[in-house]
């Protein structure tokens, strides 16, 4: 299936829940959505289009905003798909995909710990890999390992 | 009788390594169970991000500690994906070559831990007796018997070693007979049978649902392996067929795994061929600077000087001997990935561990836990 195919199939459903399909390389395509017409996006992709297993979903920081991005797998197509919305740094909310993919249930606590991201209506959002009780999302920007600087001058005096 | 959740782990000899399962039990009946991971996290997503290139190839070894190699490669892909990088025919082999061997030797330490959990000694010793002429094998071309460091952004590190393919064929010759010996020890044992049948059954559709892959998913009769599916490196031009069972449970997921181990000897076979019959190079010439290929080293400038990075996002997937492993990795046009995302397949297996354990009794938790093949260095990266 081709980009072009997916936007055929997907943009007379959401409307203007879709903001593009562009071409992504080894993919049928990559669906860029709004976070409000998110679940009916998973139901289109999983029930329309036949993708019914949910491979990954992870978060990027983009600083002033952030990316949720899911990979989905159609068996019968043999191929995947890239879905990706954005949400505000300040609210960093998008729809659990729990109730279409049953296994979006550990990825969204692993993204929600990692990146910061809040999926709403998720029946178990707990802290997965780090402990309870941590404060920190440590796969944000602001979460520094160690502080440039030291690094240029380590450089320099090699 | 009374219910209550007891804690298996972290240090159980059920878990193979450190993580905590909480069970909610009446009796010996299993209710509810939570696994509770993360013991092993690292953040090696987050390291990823502080490091050049070829550099994040170290952290792969130590992701998943039994199948480094096909981790280096599932990473490898990805970022010369990202990095518009194209790879020498052989090295491609090479890697494939790797790939199996890696099937190898996790699947043999996979049956050997698994079955001394369900009560048989011996198969133990024979087992970690025949992973080690695997791991003889990879020390000879990458000098690592456990941590490689074996690929590069571009090829491989270097090539194998005179002599490797005739040693390599009579390791193929030596294990084929040894899988047919660990059949005689299980399948042949009452104690294998009473322990295993019917036990973890994990419905195709519910499979699908959790997003389970790997010898767990064909054992429930789904035909899915992406070296045949969506073939990388040079699996589509071996000939194999794809392991499959259909009684779901703990014995087709044994099944399953040594049929794997049979065909991984016969793409061994092919790829041993090949090589034999088409010397060349196993890097790509023409590598930017500062991506510290070998044999180039980066020079100062090369760090300092930030110009013309081309940028992209790259996506790979492979079947890694525990199931499909991805990643995504987004160059924004800096020595560094900008970020590194991996898809663990025993991180989904577990998932779905609710869906397998409930309703079956305290002391089948070893074998079913056992048949998923946890490596928790994966789950928790």
């Amino acid at each position: 299936m081709l980009a072009e195919e997916l936007r055929a199939h997907l943009a007379p459903k959401l409307g203007e829940g879709l903001l593009g399909v562009e071409p992504f390389e080894r993919m049928a395509g990559r669906v860029r959505f709004q976070r409000a017409s998110a679940l009916a996006l998973f139901r289109e992709i999983h029930d329309g289009l036949g993708y019914t297993h949910l491979s990954m979903v992870g978060g990027i920081d983009w600083v002033d905003h952030r990316e949720v991005f899911y990979v989905a797998w159609s068996d019968p197509r043999k191929e995947y798909v890239l879905l990706s919305t954005d949400v505000p740094a300040d609210d960093p909310h998008v729809e659990s995909a729990a109730s279409i993919w049953p296994a979006a249930n550990w990825h969204e606590r692993e993204a929600f710990e990692l990146v910061g991201v809040i999926f709403d209506h998720h029946p178990d959002l707990r802290r997965l890999l780090t402990p309870e009780g941590y404060e920190f999302h440590p796969l944000l920007r602001s979460f520094k390992l160690h502080e440039p600087e030291e690094l240029e001058v380590k450089k320099r005096n090699v | 009788m009374s219910e209550m959740w007891i804690n298996m782990g972290p240090q159980h000899p059920m878990t193979h390594g450190l993580w905590n399962l909480r069970v909610h039990i009446d009796g010996e009946i299993i209710l509810d169970v939570d696994p509770e991971m993360g013991y092993l996290h690292r953040g090696i997503e987050k390291i990823s991000e502080d490091r050049h290139y070829n550099e994040v190839i170290t952290l792969m070894d130590r992701t998943c500690y039994v199948a480094g190699l096909a981790w280096e490669h599932l990473y490898i892909m990805a970022a010369e994906d990202a990095l518009h990088i194209e790879v020498p025919e052989r090295a491609l082999w090479i890697r494939t070559l790797n790939d199996e061997f890696q099937r190898i030797a996790s699947h043999i330490m996979w049956f050997a831990a698994f079955v001394q959990d369900i009560g048989l000694m011996s198969p133990f010793l024979y087992g970690m007796r025949d992973r080690d002429l695997v791991l003889d094998l990879f020390q000879s071309f990458t000098g690592g018997r456990l941590t490689y460091e074996y690929n590069r952004a571009g090829g491989v590190r270097n090539d194998l070693p005179l002599g490797f393919t005739d040693r390599a064929r009579k390791v193929c010759d030596w294990l084929l007979p040894r899988f047919n010996e660990y059949d005689a020890l299980c399948l042949g044992s009452d104690i294998f049978h009473r322990r295993c049948d019917g036990l973890g059954v994990l419905s195709a559709q519910d499979c699908v649902d959790y997003g389970v892959t790997g010898p767990m998913l064909r054992s429930a009769g789904v035909r899915r392996d992406l070296r045949k599916d969506r073939p990388y490196a040079s699996y589509d031009k071996v000939d194999f067929d794809v392991a499959m069972a259909n009684t779901a449970d703990v014995t087709g997921r044994y099944l399953v795994r040594m049929e794997e181990l049979r065909q991984s000897v016969r793409i061994v076979r092919q790829c041993l061929d090949w090589l034999d019959r088409h010397p060349g190079p196993v890097m790509a010439d023409r590598l930017p600077r500062w991506l510290g290929a070998p044999y180039a080293p980066v020079g100062r400038e090369g760090y300092l000087l930030k110009r013309n990075y081309p940028t992209g996002v790259g996506f790979s997937s492979v079947e890694e001997p525990h199931g499909e492993a991805q990643a995504y990795v987004v160059n924004t046009g800096g020595e560094h990935p900008y970020r590194v995302k991996f898809r663990s397949p025993v991180f989904a297996n577990l998932g779905a561990a609710k869906k397998y354990m409930i309703g079956y009794r305290v002391a089948d938790i070893p074998p079913i836990m056992g048949s998923v093949d946890i490596c928790v260095g994966e789950v928790d990266r």
